[in-house]
């Protein structure tokens, strides 16, 4: 293996609710310009992965790195402003404030103070907003509540404000799932384009298995909270187990 | 933030409302240069004085209750503080400007140290908590006698100029109000609204939620002190029944309920309604006019949880003279769907 320091690394990181364990002593890693998949049956734990990777939940046991830094004590704000962020499964949007308003507190806080807030936003961040939500072709909402939204613009809109900070890694959470075909085109070559030019990372949780082979360098496939395959989504596709976990024998 | 959907003011609505204040920054003067004329007295001033500070109050509980999500009920524990601050500074012969600043900034440090572990709790244990502390001040601010006076109460030297006083609240709720329609167009104010959507999706995006609360909470406590003070000066004498007077914060959550949670012109608009209401209307009622405080509530909650901001269609909180706005022109697009409207 190369020397080089994984982006994101989960050692061992198990999760229990109760005498339920939703995550068992899973070992993952996101390489620097690299896309993942993580794929599963319902219920097999990978939300629960990415709230644990993510420090949204608490972990029982392991560790999680970041860029090579021990972030398991970390608050998720910390972790944001490391350059990690995320969507989630049941969308977050502040449904009060307008699309321009969502993206807007979801840039880049690193290093900023509470004074500093106190004032509008600077231009460039009001710029880069418009420029998301062009591209996610929400322009002629820009200024309407994110309540009034529909579930699939609610979900591009969510996309939008993972974006927006710039991170390094970028955990998409069924990031797809309500939007149109054309568009989930156009968000694959987006994510692309940001892996290839940009070098971002990606760890993606997605069902449709051909948003998942077109985009992704390796997968992990989980199966009651434990890591069931590794490898590449043609390898993981053909693997005996991982057919049984989606069909039964 | 930039400015959001409802453009506001337009310059008739402007001018509306710099004739407004300049009306009521003249009340005083009426009163001296026509002495005979009966509409503008020292009563009405007193009155006019009363609902300054409701103002004041309602805005300083919304900028908690209202844009942060955290509903307070023991919000009236800094103005007991501020009060007390005040009295006990002028007991020691401090003049009144420094006291009311003392006691203010002892809200605000009081409002720091028990921002950071009930900030913690969500929902009603927050709100709980809160009537906790106000309740506990309540009981040591009586048996902190040899400091506060004890049940007996604290007086203060009597100062009775009415048209002081009318100017200092007005200037003071004007500033407030002016400071929350600042916060709700800043960084800050969107942060807070994003706190009260959404909290961990505000964390997970690089919002340091605590910090942005406790500021929040502690600028409240702060200018809510101050009207404690104030309070305090105008009516010469204190005692713990008085100033933690038990329904003062349901009557604040009351009247930024009616006016519009979360927004910055419905503390104005609830607290000028209530105040007027009770007093013209409700003073009729004698011993019913509870009933009808009640009665008003429930129907907000049940029928109007938006308020009258909400009604008129100030969908984002940011207008100050929305409610000047024809609702009969509103587009239909304005409308914000019921099921929208977080209480």
């Amino acid at each position: 293996m190369s020397a080089v320091t994984p982006l994101l690394e989960g050692r061992g990181v198990t999760k229990r609710f109760g005498g339920l364990e939703a995550v068992k002593a899973v070992d993952f890693k996101v390489m620097p310009n690299e896309i993942v998949g993580l794929i599963g049956p319902n219920g097999s734990g990978k939300t629960t992965l990415f709230d644990c990777l993510s420090r949204v939940q608490a972990i029982d046991e392991g560790s999680v790195h970041f860029q090579g830094i021990d972030i398991t004590r970390l608050k998720p704000h910390q972790v944001a402003h490391m350059g990690m962020s995320r969507t989630f499964q049941v969308i977050r949007v502040y449904r009060k404030l307008t699309l321009l308003e969502n993206m807007q507190v979801s840039r880049q806080w690193r290093g900023e103070n509470l004074w500093s807030q106190m004032r509008p936003s600077h231009k460039d961040v009001e710029e880069r907003s418009r420029d998301l939500i062009n591209f996610l072709r929400l322009e002629h909402l820009t200024n309407e509540p994110a309540g009034t939204l529909s579930g699939g613009q609610r979900r591009l809109l969510e996309l939008g404000m993972a974006l927006m900070p710039d991170p390094e890694l970028i955990l998409l959470d069924e990031a797809a799932s309500g939007i149109n075909p054309t568009l989930v085109e156009e968000i694959k070559d987006r994510i692309k384009t940001l892996n290839q030019e940009q070098g971002k990372a990606f760890l993606v949780v997605e069902h449709d298995m051909h948003f998942i082979s077109d985009l992704c360098n390796r997968v992990y496939v989980l199966n009651y909270g434990e890591k069931l395959a590794e490898g590449t989504p043609a390898e993981v596709m053909e693997n005996e187990a991982v057919i049984e976990a989606y069909f039964g024998s | 933030m930039t400015v959001p959907p409802n453009r506001p003011p337009t310059k008739s609505r402007l001018v509306l409302l710099v004739a407004l204040l300049v009306v009521l920054a003249a009340l005083p003067i009426v009163m001296t240069v026509f002495p005979d004329q009966t509409w503008v007295t020292n009563s009405r001033l007193f009155s006019f004085t009363q609902m300054f500070m409701l103002i004041t109050l309602t805005s300083n509980w919304n900028l908690t209750g209202g844009f942060t999500g955290y509903v307070d009920f023991g919000h009236a524990v800094f103005f007991g503080i501020g009060a007390y601050g005040t009295g006990i500074f002028m007991n020691e012969a401090w003049p009144f400007w420094p006291s009311m600043l003392a006691g203010a900034v002892l809200a605000a440090v009081f409002a720091l140290i028990i921002g950071y572990p009930t900030l913690r709790l969500k929902g009603p244990y927050f709100s709980i908590a809160m009537l906790g502390m106000f309740v506990a001040m309540r009981e040591i601010v009586r048996v902190a006698k040899p400091l506060t006076g004890g049940g007996v109460g604290l007086t203060l030297p009597p100062y009775l100029n009415r048209p002081l006083f009318y100017y200092v609240t007005f200037f003071l709720a004007v500033l407030v109000v002016g400071i929350m329609w600042w916060i709700r167009r800043s960084e800050f104010g969107a942060t807070l609204i994003a706190i009260r959507e959404d909290e961990v999706g505000a964390e997970m995006r690089g919002i340091n939620t605590t910090v942005n609360k406790i500021a929040a909470f502690v600028l409240a406590g702060f200018l809510t002190g101050i009207v404690g003070g104030l309070w305090a000066y105008q009516n010469t004498f204190i005692d713990p029944d008085g100033v933690f007077f038990p329904s003062r914060t349901v009557e604040l959550v009351m009247m930024a309920m009616l006016g519009g949670l979360g927004t910055v012109a419905g503390p104005v608009v609830g607290a000028t309604t209530i105040y007027w209401m009770r007093d013209v209307v409700w003073a009729n009622l004698a011993e019913w006019h509870l009933f009808a405080e009640g009665m008003l509530m429930i129907l907000i909650v049940l029928y109007a949880p938006q308020g009258i901001m909400g009604k008129l269609g100030d969908r984002s909180g940011t207008s100050l003279l929305r409610v000047w706005r024809n609702p009969l022109r509103r587009s239909a697009l304005e409308e914000v769907p019921e099921d929208e409207v977080s209480v």
